[in-house]
């Protein structure tokens, strides 16, 4: 294993360059945990591995200690590699350096044409590939930075907690979109055009494909740029809400006795106030309208009626009149001695009597109703074995042939 | 007209309409030609459809000031002046309580539930809610944290700051009269004057 390694570093500088690359991979890898948490907390916790580890990890280039006195943390490479792998809008670079990658570009672009005219074929396709990478890069940044910005938008920078950081937050985000269509601006076709000249690969990679990418992405970016500067408006709305009324609920604290105009009786009332009082519109059940009398029934059926009981009123605290009871009841004793008396008139004699003319025989000051009533529930009211020595006959028809209801008119009672 | 029946009975008993208390309604005020028709039948009532300067509430206004719509006013307007402090005070508890990142607004949902325990965990949010519910605007006289939280809500939702789409469910949605308050607000400071543009700048103590 360690021999391959060995040989495969002395066959070319590509491969060692891929075995150096794949260990510092695992490298980070290995300890992605120790990483992860030195990305949060902003400093490498050095007691997470042991010497030789982290030895490794600072040749490796992976931490690194920015100066004597600061503790070791990420070195800004790979924090930017985290941010983007995470889309952790808070650490998100965007890169808008167009100046220096145009440069690079044209630096490559004359490798590549040096080596064409050399004849070099390897060459100049080994410089095709480089160039067409960094063509990529390029374009990849651009879209990685325009992703980034949608993103802060669509989250109304919600990755932070309070209004004033969210308009700092917008107020980065409008410069680096600035800072980007300046860029695009550095883009000069023309330039590119003369560049690639007549070789077909380059016109396409450097003119065509990138016209399309650009302009798309300037649209995009221009889109951006008009929501951005819709949401500052809206932050900046939200704040002066918030300061006026956090600034007049402390004005009214400090002036307790605080007077305002008296602006409902000025000559011009503000609209504001003008707020009319309620009226509540009633109606009441109206039977003077003839072909509303069906529907009404209507209700009135539908609802559950119980006349029988009618709910008084409970009056409490009246006087109570003792007097008034005492007649009435001295009344009802005299109905009932009248009544005696009228069994008592009926040993007299043998034949049949009616309660009604005796009634008016004797001319008592009865009602023939309330009469009558006393003399039936007189009878009633007789123990069974003297009722026995009376006949009693209630006088009685018929109130209709359809139901049962039956009138006393008199009753007639004699001695056995 | 008949079909603007109900309508006209809501605003005439005093409603405020927004989009949160009654949308159907409120899309029917935004044409002007029914505000025309409504405002016909209102002359006689000395009534006419009136709306806040952003438009989001609409309300009936006297068509003419007399007297007597100028004694209600009057009183009206003591009223809101009175209520003024511990409706912005509640307005700033609940931006507060609930992290939220500008002044409550119309359309705002606030969970009871939520308002209560984080106020109930807050010391010193609790103590300033005690004080606010004491205030004669909610008159509760409550010491118990859970009933002046449900006296104030119940106040907020009479007065119409508040609507509960459910009547089971402790889910509130701030109405457009929060905006009219706010707007009350700005146009007190810009008729007296108010220095608050120069006030200390609190940044939230809390």
């Amino acid at each position: 294993m360690v021999r391959r390694k060995s040989s495969d570093k002395d066959q070319s500088p590509q491969s060692r360059l891929h075995a150096l690359g794949v260990a510092r991979l695992n490298l980070i890898g290995k300890h992605s945990s120790q990483l992860m948490d030195a990305y949060i907390k902003g400093h490498f916790d050095e007691t997470s591995v042991n010497d030789s580890a982290l030895d490794k990890l600072v040749k490796g280039r992976i931490l690194h200690r920015p100066d004597e006195t600061q503790p070791l943390s990420l070195r800004p490479d790979l924090n930017g590699l985290i941010a983007s792998l995470t889309e952790d809008e808070r650490k998100r670079q965007i890169n808008a350096d167009v100046a220096g990658q145009l440069e690079q570009i044209r630096t490559r672009v004359k490798h590549f044409t040096d080596a064409q005219y050399r004849g070099d074929y390897a060459g100049s396709e080994h410089h095709f590939q480089l160039l067409t990478e960094k063509v990529h890069d390029m374009t990849g940044q651009f879209s990685d930075a325009i992703v980034s910005l949608w993103n802060r938008l669509n989250s109304d920078f919600g990755f932070v907690s309070n209004l004033s950081d969210k308009i700092r937050e917008n107020e980065l985000a409008q410069k680096q979109l600035r800072r980007l269509l300046d860029g695009f601006e550095l883009i000069d076709f023309n330039e590119l055009i003369e560049l690639a000249q007549s070789s077909g690969p380059l016109r396409k990679l450097l003119v065509s494909q990138l016209q399309v990418v650009i302009s798309d992405h300037s649209s995009s970016l221009l889109e951006v740029q008009k929501r951005l500067v819709e949401l500052m408006a809206r932050f900046r709305q939200q704040q002066e809400r918030a300061q006026l009324i956090s600034n007049m609920a402390a004005f009214l604290k400090q002036h307790p006795n605080f007077q305002v105009g008296d602006y409902p009786n000025r000559s011009k009332v503000p609209e504001n106030i003008n707020i009319a009082a309620p009226i509540i519109a009633s109606a009441s059940v109206a039977l003077d309208k003839v072909g509303d009398q069906q529907e009404l029934g209507d209700i009135v059926r539908s609802l559950e009626l119980t006349t029988s009981t009618p709910v008084e009123p409970l009056v409490s605290g009246g006087e109570f009149d003792l007097e008034e009871v005492l007649a009435i009841e001295a009344k009802h004793q005299q109905l009932k001695e009248d009544v005696e008396n009228f069994f008592i008139s009926l040993f007299d004699g043998e034949q049949s009597v009616s309660a009604l003319a005796y009634l008016e025989e004797t001319a008592l000051d009865w009602d023939g109703e309330t009469w009558l009533f006393q003399v039936i529930a007189e009878y009633e009211g007789l123990a069974r074995d003297i009722r026995q020595r009376f006949t009693f006959e209630k006088m009685k028809h018929p109130k209709s042939a359809f139901n049962q209801l039956e009138i006393i008119e008199d009753v007639h009672l004699s001695v056995i | 007209m008949i079909e603007h029946g109900p309508l006209l009975e809501t605003l005439l008993a005093g409603a405020s309409i927004c989009i949160v208390t009654d949308e159907e309604a409120y899309r029917r005020l935004s044409d002007e030609v029914v505000r025309e028709e409504l405002n016909h039948f209102l002359r006689p009532l000395n009534r006419r459809v009136a709306s806040s300067n952003d438009g989001s509430v609409y309300f009936l206004a006297y068509q003419e000031l007399n007297t007597t719509a100028r004694e209600h006013l009057s009183k009206e307007f003591k009223q809101t002046i009175q209520s003024l402090l511990p409706l912005l005070e509640w307005m700033q508890m609940v931006q507060e309580s609930l992290g939220r990142d500008g002044a409550l607004s119309a359309g705002d949902t606030i969970k009871f539930q939520e308002f209560a325990l984080r106020t109930e965990d807050n010391q010193s949010l609790r103590q300033r809610f005690n004080l606010l519910a004491s205030d004669r605007f909610f008159k509760s006289n409550s010491d118990n944290l859970d009933s002046q939280l449900k006296q104030v809500f119940k106040r907020l939702k009479e007065t119409g700051y508040l609507h509960q789409p459910h009547k089971d469910r402790q889910f509130y949605i701030v109405t457009g009269k929060i905006e009219q308050l706010v707007e009350m607000v700005r146009f007190i400071k810009d008729e007296e004057s108010l220095p608050l543009d120069d006030m200390p700048q609190q940044e939230s103590m809390f």
